[in-house]
């Protein structure tokens, strides 16, 4: 299957400044999750991509095609969602995403179509006759989105598409996620500081620092390896619980208000330590393998 | 029954033409500017004068009309490099106002917003951009310049013959070209400003200021240097001067026609440099 | 517990003009972690407004630790506000910014240098503190904010969504940062969207819409009050049918779904006490339970209970 993205010994500098060093992977997935800590060249590898800043050396392709090369094809294939606000206040969400349309190849007839079919996909009902400058901030969201998709892109960039929206935005942006990914029509590459949605969400993440990859991993396979981690609540009297756990052979640790996390021995049945617990009348209202999956991955990746 | 699933559909019909992108935002720059009824009634404003000068050639010819008014055929001014001259002044000052209030409206919401990264993350370059927007300018203020300039000359040629035209072509090319020239440097600054000032008013203000201003200091320098080199910042006396030649109407200006074209050159230089240092796709702060 | 030692609301309205901000607010909030969750105008920045005195209410009294609005000397010095406005005085460094503001504290200039030291390496930012807020990233502006809230040792934290923007690695510093002073008794009150980690930090949660205060307290005692929704159990096993048959000879279960993957049951129960006691007892049988975990028991489901998932735009 053809990479999504490809970068080989990719180098870009701002003036004396090296922000990305020889970087070199190939991506694939449907939807890749883009990680790292303020100013380590998550910004600059979306603007290099896009064609913003040039490349000092190296090359990159996006499902394919140079981004040197052919700048306008990849243009052509992209949908960019920026992080910061970006919109013209007055004009109506449908003439904006009307006109990005037709700048991004759409005819007329198929510009006017596309932007209601997307406008109605995200979400905006009659708002979509009103000025973008009148919207919410969860709004603009879903119009930044709207014109991001409504040329048929093949990869979509997102930065930062959950950032202050209140719960029932942030879903309602998760659950596009979600459906645009399961469409299969395009791949996906987020850009997010909220690990929680970036699991909720992505296959495999990359994560860069100070200019460099640290870390590319499936997070699914990554969650296979992990089953040897539970978490458990309890909810009643605790006291020795974990000792009483460690007897039978796990490492347990309390974390303060009934929390416990505890490794498991090779061959452990969970059952037994259910009957540490029948046995004290204590209840556990949670017990699962650990979930924080994609947060030790990175605190992992921060310390090489 | 059908039920209809309303998941994401890609896009795979036809694509228009890369070179016709730019059109696109001259189409929505003009829905733009004729939303706002001032500008539009503005504009249909600034045709009063070239009516008045139709009327002025119409009636000037017909011996009915001025034997009732008693005006003697030859006393009355020439339809000739004068009098354009003069129709170049007004107009082109006309002109300038329009482009202090259409510059702003049509570039400055670009920008207040931060909107450029969604323009340049299609194939979509600075330089069409710059197309786009100038386009609407041009063809506005050509619609108000050299345009109605050329109909007066049509007028004027078929009331005075084939003879008049061909001997007056010269004053043809100098409509056409003295005015586009003016144009040209107005959209120029009119982009340019627009650009940095994140507020249309302020924006229009600027555009405003920066003729006014020339003039003023223009002025100033002059009688307290006691030079003409002051007048070379001042737009409108630069313009004068390059018309006068163009029209072969003497004004006795001391301002010398290379200069003069220089100096023009030079503010359109300058505008397109303000005009790509502002168009970027991201601002850098270090 | 005495109440001079809390944030008290009494009856607190406040209105602008005919616009509603809160309404009949009442609540006496402890020191330690209290998130404010809500959607956008729901009143939580009128409540934050009201906290740091920078409103007065319409009705009603307000005393923060005992002091009232009306004692402005006293108050500012209490209380420490982070805004969600991302503007600062021009052409000012980091460093200059949050000295500045201490001098108006009436901190001589030593002193002042001393503070702003301080509060700039609690946060972080000791390197870039000399150069120009302008150039500061989204998340360093949103750190020096916070600096600025606590440089002049306020033992109120008022905060309005100091992790946006933050990355990964100081948001679980600054979190460790909030535990700390809240552990050192002083009121640490932060509003946000991210509820999981409202979950996992907050000692209470005060839930808001439309001006109006729908619960408030700890996370569990909150959803054991919401009478009408029965608590929501997930578990995961490799015999659902038969879990769910277990499970049904009790009466206290209302409902139990089995999950469409086949891959365990949502149950719902009246008594959630005994349920997981007598899961206990189940799961020693022959079924090999895989995974326990309360499906609602988060401020997610009591927001979604409480306020929904209003239409982003109608």
């Amino acid at each position: 299957m053809q990479p999504v993205i490809e970068l080989d010994d990719l180098n870009v500098r701002f003036g004396e400044r090296e922000i990305l060093k020889s970087l070199r992977i190939a991506l694939s997935g449907r939807i890749i999750g883009l990680l790292g800590p303020n100013g380590a060249g998550k910004s600059t590898l979306i603007h290099t991509l896009l064609g913003f800043c040039p490349a000092s050396s190296g090359t990159a392709k996006i499902l394919g095609h140079d981004i040197r090369a052919e700048a306008d094809k990849v243009r052509t294939l992209v949908g960019y969602m920026p992080e910061n606000d970006a919109l013209i206040a007055d004009m109506t969400a449908v003439s904006f995403v009307r006109m990005m349309g037709e700048l991004s190849g759409l005819t007329e007839e198929a510009a006017l179509e596309r932007a209601h079919e997307v406008l109605f996909y995200v979400g905006l009902g009659e708002a979509r006759y009103r000025q973008l400058g009148t919207y919410s901030l969860g709004m603009r969201q879903l119009a930044k989105l709207a014109q991001a998709i409504v040329h048929g892109p093949r990869l979509l960039i997102l930065d930062e598409p959950t950032n202050g929206l209140d719960p029932a935005a942030r879903t309602r942006m998760i659950k596009l996620i979600h459906d645009m990914k399961d469409s299969g029509e395009m791949h996906l590459l987020l850009c997010s500081h909220l690990l929680r949605d970036v699991e909720e969400t992505c296959e495999d993440v990359l994560i860069l620092k100070q200019g460099r990859i640290v870390h590319y991993a499936n997070l699914e396979s990554e969650r296979r390896t992990n089953k040897r981690f539970v978490e458990i609540q309890t909810h009643g009297d605790d006291a020795g619980f974990a000792e009483a756990l460690t007897a039978i052979g796990c490492e347990c640790s309390a974390a303060g208000n009934g929390r416990f996390k505890a490794v498991l021995p090779e061959e452990f049945e969970l059952r037994e330590i259910y009957r540490v617990a029948a046995g004290r009348d204590l209840q556990l209202r949670r017990l699962n393998y650990r979930r924080d999956t994609l947060e030790d991955i990175f605190m992992k990746a921060m310390e090489v | 029954m059908a039920v209809h699933k309303h998941t994401y559909k890609d896009y795979t019909g036809p694509r228009t033409p890369a070179w016709s992108r730019f059109l696109v935002l001259a189409r929505f720059g003009f829905a733009r500017v004729y939303h706002l009824k001032f500008l539009f009634l503005f504009s249909i404003g600034c045709l009063f004068y070239p009516l008045v000068c139709a009327a002025y050639i119409y009636l000037s010819h017909n011996p009915s009309f001025l034997a009732l008014f008693s005006i003697p055929a030859d006393r009355l001014p020439h339809v000739d490099g004068r009098f354009f001259y003069f129709y170049s002044i007004v107009q082109g000052a006309l002109a300038y106002l329009l482009t202090a209030f259409v510059g702003p409206v049509l570039v400055t919401p670009d920008f207040a917003n931060g909107a450029m990264p969604l323009y340049f993350s299609r194939p979509f370059s600075r330089a069409e951009y710059v197309a786009g927007r100038i386009s609407v300018l041009l063809i506005l203020l050509s619609l108000i310049t050299w345009i109605p300039g050329l109909v007066l000359f049509a007028i004027q040629s078929s009331i005075e013959g084939w003879d008049w035209m061909t001997g007056n072509l010269w004053l043809a090319s100098a409509i056409v070209s003295g005015l586009f020239v003016w144009i040209v440097v107005l959209s120029l600054i009119g982009l340019a400003l627009s650009a940095w000032v994140r507020w249309k008013i302020g924006a229009g203000a600027l555009v405003l200021g920066v003729i006014f201003a020339g003039a003023g200091f223009g002025a100033a320098i002059n009688s307290l240097m006691r030079t003409n080199y002051g007048a070379l910042i001042d737009l409108t006396q630069v313009a004068h001067t390059i018309w006068s030649y163009l029209f072969r109407y003497d004004t006795g200006t001391e301002m010398s026609l290379t200069s003069a074209w220089i100096v023009l050159v030079v503010t359109c230089v300058i505008c397109l440099w303000l005009l790509a240092k502002r168009i970027r796709p991201f601002e850098v702060i270090k | 517990m005495t109440d001079s030692a809390n944030i008290t609301l009494d009856n607190v309205s406040r209105f602008y003009g005919e616009v509603l901000g809160v309404n009949r607010v009442t609540l006496s909030i402890p020191p330690g972690i209290t998130s404010l969750v809500g959607p956008n105008g729901s009143g939580k920045i009128t409540l934050m407004n009201l906290m740091t005195g920078l409103v007065r209410p319409t009705y009603g009294e307000i005393r923060i630790r005992g002091i009232a609005p009306s004692e402005p000397q006293k108050l500012f010095h209490l209380v420490g506000y982070s805004t969600q406005f991302d503007s600062f005085p021009k052409g000012l460094t980091g460093f200059q910014f949050i000295q500045s503001f201490l001098r108006f504290f009436g901190y001589s200039s030593a002193t002042s240098l001393e503070l702003a030291g301080r509060a700039i390496a609690q946060v972080g930012l000791t390197e870039a503190a000399d150069r120009k807020i302008a150039a500061y990233s989204k998340g360093m502006r949103q750190r020096i904010k916070l600096a600025q809230a606590i440089a002049h040792d306020p033992q109120v934290l008022v905060l309005d969504e100091p992790l946006n923007g933050l990355d990964p690695l100081i948001r679980a510093e600054t979190i460790a940062l909030f535990r700390r002073w809240a552990d050192e008794g002083r009121h640490v009150v932060v509003s946000s969207h991210v509820l999981h980690e409202v979950d996992l930090i907050s000692d209470r949660v005060i839930l808001l819409t439309g001006g109006y205060v729908v619960a408030e307290g700890q996370i569990h005692g909150v959803r054991t009050e919401i009478q009408e929704h029965p608590m929501e159990v997930l578990i995961r096993c490799d015999q659902p049918g038969a879990l769910a048959s277990r499970v049904f000879e009790q009466e206290h279960v209302v409902s139990a779904q089995i999950l469409p993957d086949g891959s365990g049951l949502l149950v719902q129960t009246r008594d959630a006490d005994r349920f997981y006691r007598q899961l206990n007892h189940l799961a020693l049988d022959n079924i090999q339970i895989e995974s326990v975990a309360p499906a609602d028991d988060n401020v997610n489901s009591v927001y979604q209970y409480l306020i929904g998932g209003e239409e982003v735009s109608k």
